[in-house]
């Protein structure tokens, strides 16, 4: 939270540290917009700071000169894809007017529109999965289905961290982990160097497109188990393909309510047919992200959860 | 006696005058040539490694010789401290007010100093690249002025610092 308080303009700094000590540990998301009032984003529902204070442009300026070290070509990769990674693994999204070139976007100019996200790590948010995922001395290959904001993304950087650090009282041994994290969201990574907890068997690869990004890491860093967020296209079944040659587990997210769902889209099904995946995780929201709907095996039965009523 | 050692006072003073005049039209050359090597790497810096401009700074500052690592060391420091106001610009507007004092340069890559600096972090590499080259050509063109004027001036401003001294001491006697 020091990371992101350390950034903002003072008007900005003195109205949240003005919030009780309990609140501002709850705090989700800060949102900053050019000429409006500060809004912030409590336990899922909105919270607006004194009226009076407006975000000027000057100060988005500041903001964005603290956040680039003042050397805005730093940010030229950030400022493509429309967010910035900060120390702490918390994110800070931009939005504002866009430069094209050659129909791409070049980068984002202008920037009046900061949504700051604190990064809250879970951990331990994947211990019940454990015994549907880990048999006979290998991790195996799972794909966690979730519609956005369904906690999947915590899920897995949680498993990443079991995998990595071993489980002592399960007897599950450590294992050596490869991240290929296109949007640094897994590991949260500041030049290189992963912010969230992950324990010491980790390589990460940031910001690297995946289907070559998983190549990479087979060929150069050994991983036992490979872990990728959303994936999808076409490329990536070929190297989820090679990376269950080579013997490695797969674990990775995507989009989608349901296996019934995932198996209706076209670019998915090459993915699924191929039997790359042992499991597969739904998970869903109530009243908190991260609630374990089903979990299914490799033939799309579901195997029942430990506790839950028959 | 007394006015043979006036005389040697007189001429040596002139003929350090002249000395001093000199180091200014020989050191301005090399010092402009130290500041293009400085602001090519920058270049370099930006270009390939993308460093910010205080990582760039301190790292410049152990590289460079003498009088101008004191420009990028003040930088780097300024642009560490934790204030509210700092901003590039500000800090490097006063390094290099700071730093000027102790060098030979002038007033005119003073202003071409301040016109990169206001432009520096504020764009993409591309763009950085271009005001660092546009810099550069800038300085290249003070600096054969320079050299010219060195060519021209600087045995001229020895010898007649010492022969001022003479001349001086001939009407005195």
């Amino acid at each position: 939270m020091n990371e992101v308080i350390r950034l903002l303009p003072k008007t900005v700094k003195e109205c949240i540290q003005k919030l009780p000590e309990h609140k501002k540990d709850l705090i989700e998301e800060i949102r900053l917009r050019v000429q409006r009032p500060i809004e912030l984003l409590i336990e899922g529902s909105p919270y607006t700071l004194n009226n009076q204070v407006i975000f000027s442009a000057q100060e988005a300026r500041e903001l964005i000169d603290r956040l680039s070290e003042f050397s805005l070509y730093t940010l030229e990769e950030e400022l493509r894809r429309g967010y910035v990674t900060i120390k702490g693994g918390h994110r800070v999204g931009l939005a504002g007017r866009v430069i094209t070139q050659k129909g791409q976007v070049k980068m984002i100019r202008d920037i009046s529109s900061f949504n700051i996200r604190i990064a809250h790590q879970q951990i331990g948010a994947a211990v019940p999965l454990i015994p549907y995922l880990y048999n006979r001395g290998r991790w195996l290959s799972t794909l966690v289905i979730g519609a956005p904001q369904t906690g999947k993304t915590t899920m897995l950087r949680d498993l990443a961290r079991l995998i990595s650090q071993g489980v002592r009282n399960r007897q599950i041994f450590s294992r050596k982990v490869g991240i290929v994290d296109e949007r640094s969201e897994i590991a949260g990574c500041v030049k290189g160097i992963p912010q969230n907890e992950l324990g010491h068997r980790v390589d990460v690869l940031d910001a690297c497109p995946k289907a070559e990004g998983m190549m990479m890491m087979i060929r150069s860093m050994s991983p036992e188990v490979l872990i990728v967020d959303e994936i999808g296209r076409k490329e990536d079944a070929e190297a989820l393909q090679e990376a269950l040659n080579a013997g490695i587990s797969v674990i990775a997210t995507v989009h989608g309510s349901s296996l019934d769902d995932l198996i209706k889209r076209p670019t998915l099904k090459s993915l699924l047919e191929g039997c790359i995946f042992q499991r597969f995780v739904e998970l869903t929201r109530d009243k908190r992200a991260g609630r374990i709907r089903r979990v299914l095996n490799e033939n799309g039965k579901s195997i029942r959860l430990i506790g839950e009523a028959t | 006696m007394i006015k043979i050692i006036g005389a040697c006072m007189i001429i040596a003073s002139t003929t350090g005058a002249g000395m001093f005049i000199s180091r200014q039209f020989s050191e301005r050359p090399k010092q402009l040539r130290q500041l293009r090597s400085a602001l090519q790497s920058l270049e370099a810096e930006i270009m390939y490694g993308l460093t910010p401009v205080k990582e760039a700074a301190s790292r410049l500052s152990g590289q460079l010789p003498k009088p101008l690592s004191l420009f990028f060391e003040k930088l780097a420091v300024k642009l560490s401290e934790e204030e509210e106001a700092v901003t590039l610009q500000s800090a490097w507007k006063e390094s290099l007010e700071a730093f000027w004092q102790q060098t030979a340069l002038q007033k005119n890559e003073k202003e071409i100093m301040y016109q990169f600096g206001a432009t520096l972090g504020k764009h993409d590499s591309e763009n950085e690249r271009k005001q660092i080259r546009l810099a550069l050509a800038h300085l290249e063109r003070e600096e054969n002025e320079a050299r010219n004027a060195q060519s021209k001036y600087e045995k001229m401003a020895k010898s007649l610092g010492l022969l001022a001294g003479l001349l001086i001491v001939l009407l005195l006697l």
